[in-house]
Formats: structure tokens, sequence, C-alpha cells
């Protein structure tokens, strides 16, 4: 039997001033413990879809909700239960690891940790020791991806939105930054991520959305996927080989 | 979670290596204008006793009061240390006659032309260089060096108010640069103390106007390029815009509204003025002569009561030619003035366009070293003049003026009235009438309001740029 989703999205459209659509009645939900990847190009509405999610955008039409609550009637309730990660984690750089992981869980309702708390979220994401005291200024983005996950994680949120997570890492550091994602999937968090990296959707997803100039043109579960070829199905799909 | 918002604020800036770099150049600067006009203080008030004592002793040298050429000198003020204004413009040595036109010679750029070229260091100069760069350069990419750096989405992400962010902004950004500014205005204020400056319960009150005035000047530089930085989605655009607004502020519009206003208001040349009146005392002059080579001639009796009757009919002829004089540059002087005035309001009202035009007003109004101080100062000076022809009539019988001095020998106590050296102490003391500390409050509140409803215009325009910003 299927629970509630954490993260849904109901007829959600979008059309800008100029007339431009930019989403067009998307549909699709998130459960617990489940990862759900957006595919798709540059323009596909991966991120309109995630910042009409986090209430930067409003949309035309349909409904966003974080754990039942209208993400556009109720912004600040909806944002209580969601924690974001961005593809561009610059972050705080005269601040260090623990004192930006400190300000972002204050700023999401964790007040009065103690130090050996932040030391364990950065423990989690697989950060140096040595780098939870040091400012940020020289960290690689690698590290400043760790720190961004901690920050995701330490909100203990249902809902974890995240945007390009693994755009600019080296293999290595997406391949760790993967298996984070993993791990909180196994904690029960509805995860959506937008990547247009297939080969890391199929690896971590248990849903695959394959979007393509604002529209969602299909939906596929990692059971349907096991048989298919994920890069021929996105290409037949782009190339509209395959009807929506 | 506003508290939240202005506490990483605070941390955020005064933890970046830019305000490391800025604040310390600024707090260096401060220290130094306090030092500068302190020593400047000291010299000046070095020079004007120096000034008085050899006046006094010109004065003792001499057995006549007709022979006496009695200067007054001005008083440097505490306050022209932090901002000197048009003090160091105008003459600070006048030689005070009975009667006649009153001049300043001697200005401290006349007398040192290098510091007419590089200008003293003082408070007025860093709050409107210093202090409103300091302000742009921590304003420009406010809001949209956030967006660009992805935090302002991590933020937003949060159940955090749109209104809440910006406001811990705005006032975490002023606090943080305001309160270390503080800091070395306050060893200023120490310095004033330590250095044995005169400051007077009043001085300390204007003082703190010109402190609060200059805070509000930051402050609306601080406000607007964070309005900026809220309207633009780059920062080096809000850079470019932010200094760009800036030049016009500190060198275009001040400089622009002068040339504006002597374009708009023709006023005659001081020179010309001055010519007019050459020509007419020259005219007088020719006058008098005849009218002496008149009296002269008619009459011839040379007994007792000739001196008498002679220097009676000099002192009616001067009278009568001063007032006349006194007239005619009167009207002279009123219709420049006039003109003048109407000028300088052209370009006051033109360079309000600028916050650090609108700021150099009100500090100067505040320290009393604004245009009006030669004004005001020769207002005091004519008051003076009436009061030291009055001294002299008392002591000479004569009201003073060009007059020829006749002495028939044997006549009876002029050898002993040569003997007889004068008292300096007896010359009547000249003292500067200045402003109440009420109407110098008055004097500058325009301006002072003028720069805090600056302040809020450009905090509601920040405020409300924020609540439509796009933050994606």
């Amino acid at each position: 039997m299927k629970q509630q989703p954490i993260i849904e999205a109901e007829g959600l459209t979008k059309v800008y001033e100029d007339g431009h659509c930019a989403l067009d009645h998307v549909s699709f939900g998130v459960q617990p413990g489940e990862v759900f990847c957006l595919l798709g190009g540059n323009g596909a509405g991966k991120t309109t879809t995630i910042n009409i999610f986090l209430g930067f955008l409003p949309q035309t039409e349909g409904t966003a909700k974080i754990h039942g609550v209208d993400m556009h009637a109720d912004p600040l309730e909806a944002k209580k239960h969601v924690a974001y990660l961005s593809d561009v984690v610059m972050l705080y750089p005269n601040f260090t690891a623990r004192q930006n992981l400190d300000f972002f869980a204050r700023l999401g309702g964790k007040r009065n940790l103690t130090k050996e708390q932040y030391y364990s979220v950065l423990r989690q994401v697989g950060l140096q020791e040595m780098a939870f005291e040091q400012k940020l200024k020289g960290f690689s983005k690698g590290m400043r991806q760790k720190v961004g996950l901690a920050i995701a994680i330490i909100k203990e949120a249902p809902a974890i939105i995240l945007d390009e997570p693994t755009s600019g890492l080296d293999p290595k550091a997406a391949n760790e930054f993967q298996s984070m994602i993993l791990h909180l999937r196994s904690q029960g968090r509805a995860i959506l991520m937008s990547t247009h990296d297939i080969f890391r959707a199929k690896e971590v997803a248990d849903t695959v959305g394959i979007m393509n100039d604002g529209k969602m043109l299909t939906i596929k579960s990692r059971k349907e996927l096991e048989h298919e070829d994920l890069e021929k199905l996105y290409l037949n799909y782009i190339h509209g080989k395959v009807a929506a | 979670m506003i508290k939240i918002l202005l506490e990483k604020e605070l941390r955020d800036i005064v933890s970046s290596t830019k305000f490391a770099i800025t604040f310390g150049a600024a707090a260096i600067l401060v220290i130094l204008s306090f030092y500068v006009g302190i020593r400047n203080y000291e010299e000046s008030t070095r020079e004007f006793e120096a000034a008085r004592a050899v006046n006094a002793s010109n004065v003792a040298s001499l057995t006549d009061w007709r022979q006496v050429q009695h200067k007054v000198f001005r008083k440097p003020q505490p306050l022209q240390v932090l901002v000197s204004g048009v003090t160091n413009d105008i003459g600070r040595t006048t030689e005070v006659r009975p009667h006649g036109e009153l001049t300043l010679i001697n200005s401290r750029y006349n007398v040192d032309p290098l510091f007419a070229v590089f200008r003293f260091l003082d408070l007025n100069f860093v709050v409107i260089i210093v202090f409103s760069l300091f302000a742009i350069l921590f304003g420009y990419d406010a809001i949209n060096g956030e967006k660009e750096s992805g935090t302002l989405k991590l933020i937003l992400s949060n159940s955090v108010s749109r209104a809440d962010v910006v406001l811990s902004k705005l006032l975490g950004s002023f606090l943080a640069l305001v309160v270390p500014l503080l800091v070395p205005i306050l060893i200023g204020c120490l310095m004033l103390i330590g250095f044995g400056v005169p400051m007077s319960g009043t001085d300390w009150v204007q003082l703190a106007l010109v402190i609060g005035g200059g805070l509000l000047c930051f402050g609306v530089f601080l406000m607007l390029s964070i309005m900026i930085s809220a309207s633009v989605t780059r920062s080096s655009a809000s850079f470019l815009f932010s200094l760009v607004i800036w030049i016009f502020s500190v060198l275009i519009i001040p400089k622009g509204a002068v040339l504006v206003a002597a374009q708009a208001v023709d006023v005659p040349s001081l020179d010309g003025v001055e010519a007019q009146k050459r020509k007419f005392t020259l005219g007088q002059f020719d006058q008098r002569f005849q009218k002496m080579g008149e009296f002269l001639r008619a009459d011839i009796t040379r007994d007792e009561t000739w001196s008498q009757r002679f220097v009676a009919f000099q002192d009616s002829l001067n009278k009568a030619y001063e007032k006349e004089r006194e007239e005619y540059y009167r009207k002279l002087n009123e219709d420049w003035r006039n003109k003048k005035d109407h000028q300088e309001q052209w370009a006051f009202a033109l360079s309000r366009l600028s916050p650090t035009a609108v700021f150099q007003i009100a500090a100067m109004n505040l320290a009393n070293t604004d245009v009006s101080l030669k004004h005001r100062y020769l207002e005091d000076l004519n008051r003076y003049q009436d009061e030291y022809a009055e001294f002299l009539r008392k002591k000479t019988g004569s009201s003073g003026g060009m007059q020829i001095v006749m002495r028939f020998s044997g006549q009876q106590g002029a050898q002993e009235e040569e003997r007889k050296s004068l008292n300096p102490t007896e010359l009547p003391e000249f003292a500067e009438r200045g402003r109440t500390l009420g109407e110098t409050i008055s004097a500058s509140f325009a301006d002072l309001g003028l720069l805090a409803l600056l302040n809020i215009l450009f905090f509601v325009g920040a405020f409300v740029r924020f609540l439509r910003f796009d933050v994606r």
C-alpha cells in the first residue's frame, strides 16, 4: 500500500509573463524512502520545478506540496519540512565548516546543538576532522558540497531537494555523495533530485522522471528500468521517438 | 529568527579580510584627522596669542591713541579641528579703524599655500570620502552577492520570511560597520581631552551631532548600495552603479551645483565692486582737500581756539564724508551680498542632490565654519568698530578718520603727553558673539533631517526591492 507522498506535484504549470511555458501540468509524488530523479537537459523544467517546491517561484496552475502543506499557500510551514542543497554551494567562506553548519542548523530550527553533534554530522558526510574548524575559503567544491549535505541532513527534514548536486564534482566525490544519498534514503527521507547525469540517475534513483520542454514525458520506476537502457530511453523520449 | 540572521551578518562582516583592511584604513584616517586637527588648532592658538602679544606691545610703544594701528585676530575655535569648513579660506587678521570698511587678511591658505592645494585632513573629509566608500564596499553585494554564492537560496529554503532576511541584512550591516567606526572616533574624542583642547559643553553637543550626521551620511550610502544590490542581478553591475553614484555624489554634483548657480545668477566680481568703491573714495578725497583749503583760507585767525576749531571742522567733515561713504559702501555691499546669497542658495539647493554635500553643509553649520562665518565675523567686527570709535573719541576727543594734527611749540601738556606710554589693556576687548547652540542646531536641522529621510527612503527601497528580488 502506497503511503502519502512527502513531495507532491499536481498539475504544476508555470507560464511566464512573456508567454513562455516552462512547466506544463507536471504531476508526480515522492514517497518516504524514495529517491526521485528529475532527468532532463537544460531548459527541461527541472530547476523550475524545484524553485516552485522551494517557494522561490509561484506556479501559474497546480499545487506543490511538502508533507501535505501547499508551498504557495503556507510557505513558512511547508519549508519546515524540507532541506535543500543546490549545485552552487559557496556558503560563507569566512566561517568554518562548523560555523556554517551551526548557522543553517539554527535557521532550520535546531537550536542548542553541541559541538560534538555538529562534528558527528560532518563525520557522517565524510569531511576530514581537520577541516571541521577551518574556514571554507580554502575548501574544494567537493568539501563544500559535503558541508552543504551536512546542512541538509542536520535539519532532519522528511523531504530533501537536491538541485544538480553532483555537478562539477570529481568521480570520487560524486561517488561518496551518491552513498550519502542512499544512506538518507535508508533513513526514510523523500529525496527529489534534479540531474542531467543519466549514469548517476540510474545508480541512485528509485524513480526517474524524464522531462523535456516543461513536460514530464514519462515516469519510470527502478523495477521498470531494470530491463531498459535508460540512456536510450531518455534519448528516444527527447527526440520524440516514443509518445509521451 | 532575525536574531540568528543578525548574528550571522555581524560575524560575516567582521570576520572578513575586506573589513580588516577597510576598517583599519578608516580607523587610522579618523585618528589622524583628529591628530592633525588638534595640532593645527594648537598652532593656530599659538599664532593667535603671539599676534595679540605683538599688537599689545606695539600699542604700548606708542604715546598717542591716534597713532595706534589696532589689529584684531580671529580666535581659533575648537570645532574647527574637525570640520575646518571655510575657516582656512578667510582672513584671520583685521586692522580696526574707527571708520571705514574692515577687511580680513592673512588667511591660513594665504600664509600656507601648500595646504590650499592639498587641504587639511579633517573628519569632514574622512566621512565624505572614506566612510561613503566604506559603505559602498560593504553594501554593493549584500544581496546579489549572497545570490551568487548560493547562500540566499539556502537561507530562504528554511522557514524564514524575506522581511526578516532583509531587515537583518540592513540592520546587521549598519551595526557591524558603525559600531567599529565609533571606536576610533571615541579615541579621537579622548585625544581632544588629552591634548587639552578647550571643548565646552556646547562644543561636545555640536561634535556629537557632527558624528551623528557622519553616521547618517554613511547610512545613506550603505542603504543605497544595498538597495542597488537588491535591484541588480550581478554584484559586478551593482558595484559599478554604486561607484558611479558615489563619483556623482562626491565629485560631480557639488562642483556642478556651483557652476550651474554661477551661470544662473550673475554676481559682479569683487574686484569690480572694489573699483567702484575706490573711485568713490578718491572723489571724496579731492572734495575734502578742497573744503579744508577753503577753511584754512577763510579762517586765518591763529588764536588759542583755532586748533580746536580746525579739529571740529575736520570732525564734521569726516562725519559727513564717512556717512556718505558708508551709505554708498553699504548699498554696494548689500547689493553684492544679496546677489551672492541668491547664488549660494541656488548652489546649496542643487548640491543637496548629493548626500555628501548635505552632510558637509550640516557639519559646517554645526561647527560654525559654514560660508556665513565671514559675514557673521564681519558683523561682530563692525559692532566692535563702533565700540572702538567711541573709545578713541573718549581718549582723543576726536572721532578718528583722516586728520591733520597741528601742534604749536610751547603748547601746554604736549611734552607731558608724549612721555606717557599707552596701556593696551585699556582697549576694548573684542569678542566674537558666535551662534547659540539653538541657532547652530536649527541651522543644521533641515540637513540632518534630510540625511535621516534619505536613510529611511533607501531602507524602505531596499526592503521593497528585496521582497520582489528573484532569488533563483
